[in-house]
Formats: C-alpha cells, structure tokens, sequence
C-alpha cells in the first residue's frame, strides 16, 4: 500500500482554509479509496511541521486546543536524499516514514505559490497538483494576467499594477495609472486567494484606504476595471496532457456584494442563496448562453494550457453577458475543498477526484522520468 | 490480547449498560450478546449510553459491586500471602480477575426479578383490561401478521381509509401486548377502524396476540425467515402467523399472494392480494420510478388510477388491498384517490433522497430477504450512469443463516450493480459466495459508520444507491 503525505496549513492567510480543505476533501476521501496510507502533514502558522494521526481529526481545531497539542508533538525532520521522508524524533532515535507521493493541500503563499513545489521536485517525489512554474505564476495575479495576454487571444479587463513602495514614493504616477481606469475598480493584493485583502470602490474618494488594505498584505498590488453586466463565472479543469472539464459555476452574489472571504467561507453563502458554505452559494452550471458558455470553456482552457497547469486548477472569469465578452480574471492552482461539489455534478464523487488526481500526479512523475538529467562531459578532468 | 483486555477498562462498565439498555433490559437477549461479543472496546459505535434513572442505577451498582469484590479479592490476596497458602493467593487472583466478567453476569439477577416480579404482573393487569377494551369495542379490527411488511402495510391502511373514517392504528413498530395494551387505554371508543399490528418473536405469539386484541379481519403480509432462534424454522414462524386465520376461522383473512413462502399456507377460502389482482380488481399498467408508483386498479368498469410519492412494485399489492378496503368500506372514488395521493415513502425504507446529484433511496430499516429482493429488483430496473449496492447483510436469521446470505449474494449478483459495498460482519463471506462470479467493482467495508457518514463523498451526479439493511451495535 503506498504512503501518501497530506500537507496543510502553512504560513498564510488562507492557513483555515487549507485545514479544511485537507480534511474534509482530501484525507477522508483518500482514505477511503482503500488503496493508501494516508498521512497528514500539519504546518503550523509558526512554520514548524508535524506528522500525527491526531491531526487529522477536526475536533483537534476546533477545541481551541491545537497550540497545547503541538507543544506536546515532536517536531518533524524532513529527508529529501532519494526521495520524501518524514523524520518523527523519538527517545530511541525516532522514528522515519518514506512517503511515496505527496498530495500538497495548502492555499495561499508558501504552498500554493510554488515553494512548496520547489521543495518536492527537489526531494524527486511525484506530487499533486500544478508545477512550481505554474503555480508560481498563477499565484501572481499580475504576471498570470501578463502570461495569458501574451498569447493574443485572451483578454483581461483594463488593469495596472505597481509595489507599495510605489504607493508611498510615486504616488503621483500610481494615481495617474489608477485614472484610466473606469469606476469601479477592483483593488486586490497579488499573491493572495480566497479574496483575502480585496476592495470593491465605486469612487475615488474610497481608493486610498482600499489600496492600504491591499499593502498591508502583499508587495504588489493590482488594480482592475470592473465589468458591466457582469456575470462571474468559475471553471475547475483537471489533467495533464488530456484534461477534463467541470461545470461553469456562477457565484449567487450582486455585483455590489463581490465574492469575499466572509461570503465564501463564513456566512454559508448567506449573500446568495446556499446554505452550506463555500458550496452553496454558486449556480451550477452556471446561466450563460450557450454560446457564451462555450466561449467561457475555451478560455478556461486557454488559460490553463497558457500556465502550464497539471493536475488540477480553477479559472476564473469575468462575463459581459451584453457584449458577449469573456474576461479572464484569475487562477487559484490548488482550488479550495478541490470544488468537489462541483465536479460531483459532472458526476465524478470526491473520493474518485483525488484518486484521479494522484494518477495525474503519478503519469507527470512518471513522463519526467524519461528526460534525460545527467550529461557527461570531461570538463572537470580539464579544469 | 487487546480485545480480552478490553473488559478491564473502566468504559467495559458502560459498555455492559449501554447493551443493557439497547436491548430493553431483556436478560436473554443481553446475555447472548456477552457471550457472543470479543472485544468490548468497540461497543458503543452508532449510540451513547442514555442515563436514564434505571442506567444510573444498573451503573452505580455494577461499580459498587465491582469494587467490593476488588477489595475483597485483594484482602484474600494479603491474608493468603501472610499464611503462605499459595492456592489461596491464586484463587483470589483468579477472583479479581474474573470481577469485569462476574457482574456482567449478576446484574441480570436483578433484572429477572424484577422481570417477574414487578413488571410482568403489572403487565399482566394493563393486558387483561386491554382484552375487555378491544372485546368490547364496535369498530372493525384488523389484525396485520407478517414477518416483514407488516408497518408499511399498517401506515398504508391507515391513511386510505382514514380519508373516510375514524381510524386508529398501533404506532410506530410498537406491536407487542403491552404496547397493545396501551394502544388499547389510548381509544375513544368511536372509532370506526382498528388496526392493530402483532410483532411476532416466538411461536405462540400470534394466537396470543388474537385472543388479546379480538381482530375480525386479518392481513398477512409475508413469510420469509425471521426470528428463527426462537421459531427454528421458517414454516414453524409461518404456522404461528396463521394461527391468526385459524383465531378468524378462516374468514375476511387476506394473503400477500406475492410473498411466495405463504403459498403452502394459503386455503381457498382467504382472499389473495398482490401486485396483479386483488378481491375481484385487476391491476395493471404499474409504473414505478424514483419519483413514484403509478398502477390503475380494474374491476366490473370500474377504474381507479392510483399515483402515490411511494417507491417500488413491491408496494403494489399492500396499497392495491388498502384501495380495496376502502372500497369495501363505502368511500368514493375520489376520497381514495385522495387518500393515496397522501402516501409517501417512510422513512429508512425505500426512502429516495438526492446527495450530491445522486440518488440514494434508503431501506436500511429492510431486514428479511424477500424485500432484500425486491429493492434489488427495483436496481436493476431503474436507469443510472453507475448503480451501487450496500448492505451489511440480515440479522436473526438463526440456521438459515448461511442459505439466506448465499440468496442474497445471487440476487445482487443478478441485480448487476457497478459497485457492491458490504459492511464486514460475520456473514460476509455467505454473501461473497453468493456473489461467485460477480464481475462490478467489490468493497467490504470495515467501518460502516464512517462509510455512511461520509457517503457524500462517494457519490455524484448519475449514481443511484440503495442501501438496505443497517446493523445495530448489539451485532457488531
């Protein structure tokens, strides 16, 4: 039976999201495809990694015990020589876990930007989920948008981009950017998900403290015209080679009342009209015109080939139902909960998504494989 | 080593309680549990010890005694010793080690007592003046016998008919003399309609139940094994379902005609229903899907289309007979359409509900094989882009134990499902030999809790599941 490691939380904003994501979307489910060992891998917000079956029970979190627990836990040592292992100290001399495949569950940065990636290419294990490249860029909301309008097809809204250093030093050149752009305007931080840090302003008056809110996050900071008639509409995709579409989802929320982490993850969707959390506050599929459905499928895709995403990503995009424009908007690489309720409307359950995925992740291992990395020279015998 | 260990955790204490309490205080049944069960740590799984005043009791008794007889062992233990008598140092030790497995088995002693010395007579009482209750009564009273289909059948009765009379029926699954008793204290005295459902466990029963509630017409449901450690056999169960048509005389007894284990049972003089006819009504174009039944019901021109929110052919026969009886009974045409339109599937059993974009229809309350049957049956009728069959498989059913299972094993195997999940339990493998030759994909479960908990997960759009059957934690 193979050993597969879950890692979740991490240092980051989205650290909640990404322990139930874990949770309730990849280990039960993993576990209940009968065919591995599954381990949870916990990033505490301080950095520090454990490795127990404890962690992988939800009560854990919620009791408000975690920090009690941890500082009862050893700490893990990771081995990358000939692969992944887990290291767990021990008075007698600890204990050690080789990890055949790693199913990286982490939202936001150090996980889900690539770093993490980084870190399992160099320890040579096959892993879920996009590369360090794609992730990376996907994780940058300014250079996903510059990657994919550099192919020509496919546009996002009007948009600018600068550093906070910018904000506070050449303020004067931020604002005169800013004026191009048509009221409203969307203020977000680059590298964060789950609409962390994010304004929608209707005016200009509005504009400085949605810019502050956004640098108290992140170095870089975007700003885009919103769009009129706008319906948003979302599109998970998942393979590598040959990829697999869910549905259009179409999130039940007013233009005003944007898609924020309170209305995905707090409210249950109160905002639209779900119950349940971040799956119910969406349409599936989502209500565009055929044409215009189609139109959105095809950018999706052109957006996860322009990445060069594997495994799984989610698209989103930006409608203008009257122009019958499709706007790209952004990428997450590693989509919260997996949008398994989604794709279990495109008739594939939770518990077959990550065995899908753990597949993709094998076959990319596995065609990395056959490329050649060692080159033999006798430079050395004549330096 | 762990499982035998089990009994000296201090939760073994709650465990012995909490099946105390499971199984209603009934030594018998209790007892047969102790002795069949290995490991005591996995006991409390679906539900939590209720303390409840005579759970407090039992417990804080069970401690005190466990712990008398600890302190005790150990005085013997310290006497012994200083008199150097070796076989009284083993015998105390063996004594505080049997303390867990003692008590488990005193704290019946209690129970029998007061068994048969503080309830059964007060029962006794309640029962006697519920005979005068029923002898008295003017409605009709309709007796429901059957080793499955018997509350179906019931609810069913009830509702039609109540749309025009005064109808009360036993609740629930409550079909027991004492439960009939206080059925019995519960009528006004004005009702029109009586129907009375007899829970039979052990031969006897049924003619006892007659003699109690004075039934005028009876209904007998279906015969399949149940209860067979009491009853040995099934034909033995079925003479005592019968002995309701003796205590009528053989008249206004209605036979499931469908269930074929009745068919050696029936006499010329009872009147069959089933899912083609029933008392002179011809019934056809029966359609059933997950959203419904439809059938029309013919008889000298006269027509009734009947079109309920129940599910399955099975169900056919038991409303056709209850449209029947309402016709018997005066109600028009449209009173019993209107009366079936009410009808809806009962919970846990062939109970359709959507998870996912996938259909589940729950008959986890289906414990006899003949309606294992007809569930699967329905599967294999009904379209899906994938079928999945779960099933822990049949309790009770004593030495047919291992034909009963090997049946269900080729019915599913029939049924073709894409997946089968069976809950592991002792007669998975009877099953798994039915199965033979099954070609879908095969789980076996070893944690149904977390299965079912979790089902969400392992469906999606396009799947239908049927679940029947559903273990409780005495038989785990």
């Amino acid at each position: 039976m193979k050993t597969i490691a879950v890692i979740f939380g991490g240092c980051s904003t989205e650290h909640d999201v990404s322990v139930i994501t874990a949770l309730a979307s990849v280990i039960k489910p993993l576990e209940m495809t009968k065919r591995y060992k599954v381990v949870a891998v916990y990033i505490a917000k301080d950095g520090s990694w454990y490795c127990s079956e404890r962690l992988k029970d939800i009560k854990l979190y919620q009791s408000g015990r975690l920090d009690e627990f941890l500082a009862r836990e050893p700490k893990v040592k990771l081995d990358i020589n000939g692969g992944f292992g887990l290291i767990r100290p021990g008075k007698l001399g600890g204990k050690s876990l080789h990890v055949d495949l790693v199913f990286p569950a982490m939202h936001g940065t150090h996980g889900e930007d690539g770093e993490l990636m980084g870190l399992l290419e160099m320890a040579n294990v096959p892993y879920v989920g996009c590369g360090v490249a794609a992730s990376a860029v996907a994780m940058d909301k300014v250079l996903a948008k510059k990657v994919v309008e550099a192919g020509g097809k496919i546009k996002s809204t009007p948009w600018t981009w600068f550093y906070d250093y910018d904000l506070t030093h050449s303020t004067k050149n931020v604002m005169a950017a800013i004026n191009k752009l048509e009221y409203p305007l969307f203020v977000k931080p680059a590298h964060l998900g789950s609409s962390i840090g994010i304004s929608r302003i209707e005016k200009e008056s509005e504009l400085m403290n949605a810019l502050e809110v956004a640098a108290h996050y992140d170095n870089k900071i975007l700003v885009e015209q919103g769009v009129e008639n706008l319906v948003e509409v979302t599109l998970p995709i998942m393979g590598n080679d040959e990829l697999v579409l869910a549905q259009l989802e179409q999130p039940l929320t007013k233009p005003e009342d944007f898609f924020d982490f309170d209305t995905k993850y707090m409210q249950g969707g109160k905002k639209g009209k779900g119950t349940k959390g971040a799956q119910g506050y969406s349409q599936i599929p989502a209500d565009l015109p055929k044409e215009l459905y189609k139109k959105a499928q095809d950018v999706g895709l052109g957006v996860y080939l322009a990445l060069g995403c594997s495994g799984i990503a989610r698209v989103d995009m930006l409608v203008d139902t009257k122009a019958g424009n499709v706007y790209f908007n952004e990428v997450n690489p590693f989509p919260g909960g997996l949008y398994a309720h989604n794709w279990a409307k495109q008739g594939i359950s939770n518990v077959e998504l990550v065995q899908k995925l753990v597949e993709f992740a094998e076959e990319r291992f596995a065609k990395r494989g056959k490329y050649e990395t060692v080159f033999s020279t006798n430079y050395l015998k004549q330096f | 080593m762990k499982a035998l260990l089990s009994i000296y955790r201090p939760r073994f204490v709650v465990a012995v309680v909490y099946m105390l309490q499971s199984e209603e205080y009934r030594a018998g049944r209790y007892l047969a549990w102790l002795w069949r069960t290995r490991d005591f740590s996995r006991v409390m799984i679906r539900r939590q010890l209720i303390l409840t005043k005579p759970a407090r009791l039992l417990l804080r008794s069970l401690q005190a005694g466990m712990a008398v007889e600890y302190v005790v062992s150990l005085l013997l233990v310290y006497v012994a010793w200083h008199h150097q008598a070796w076989g009284g140092v083993i015998l105390a030790l063996i004594l505080m080690a049997a303390t867990p497995v003692i008590w488990a088995h005193l704290i019946v002693a209690p129970l029998i007592a007061g068994r048969w010395f503080v309830i059964k007579p007060r029962q006794w009482g309640k029962v006697r003046q519920a005979e005068r209750i029923f002898a008295n009564h003017s409605g009709a009273k309709i007796a429901i016998a059957g080793s499955y289909g018997k509350t179906t059948m019931k609810e069913i009765l009830a509702i039609v008919l109540g749309e025009g009379h005064k109808v009360a029926a036993t609740s629930g699954n409550k079909n027991v003399p004492i439960s009939h008793a206080s059925f019995a204290r519960k009528l006004s005295g004005d009702e029109d309609i009586l129907i009375i459902e007899y829970g039979e466990g052990a031969p006897g029963d049924v003619s006892r139940f007659a003699r109690i509630t004075h039934p005028n017409m009876g209904i007998i449901t279906g015969l399949a094994p149940a209860h067979l450690d009491k009853y040995k056999s099934v034909a033995a169960a079925g003479e005592d379902i019968f002995s309701l048509a003796d205590y009528l005389g053989g008249k206004d007894v209605y036979v499931n005609s469908d269930s074929h284990a009745l068919e050696s049972f029936i006499k010329p003089e009872y009147v069959t229903y089933s899912s083609k006819k029933v008392g002179g009504w011809s019934i056809s174009k029966v359609n059933n899907t997950l959203e419904g039944l439809s059938f029309t019901m013919k008889r000298q021109g006269k027509t009734i289309e009947v079109d309920c929110a129940m599910v399955g052919k099975h169900l056919v026969g038991p409303i056709a007979l209850a449209v029947y009886f309402a016709d018997e009974m005066g109600m028009s045409e449209d009173q019993i359409k209107e009366a079936v339109s009410h009808l809806k599937p009962y919970e846990h059993r062939m109970q359709p509900y959507q998870l996912n974009g996938a259909w589940i229809i729950d008959d986890s309350y289906n414990g006899n094989i003949e309606g294992m049957k007809a569930g699967l049956a329905m599967l294999k009728e009904l379209k899906a882009t994938r079928k999945i069959y779960v099933t822990p498989g049949l309790v009770d059913q004593g030495p047919e134990e291992k034909p009963v299972h090997l049946a269900l094993g080729e019915a599913i195997k029939k049924a073709n499902p894409d997946k089968v999940v069976l809950m592991k339990h002792s007669v998975t493998d009877y099953i798994l030999e039915g199965l033979n030759g099954y070609g879908g994909e095969l789980i076996i479960e070893d944690s149904p809790l977390d299965f079912y908990t979790h089902l969400d997960k392992s469906v999606a759009a396009g799947d239908l599941v049927l679940m029947q059957n559903d273990w409780p934690d005495q038989y785990n």
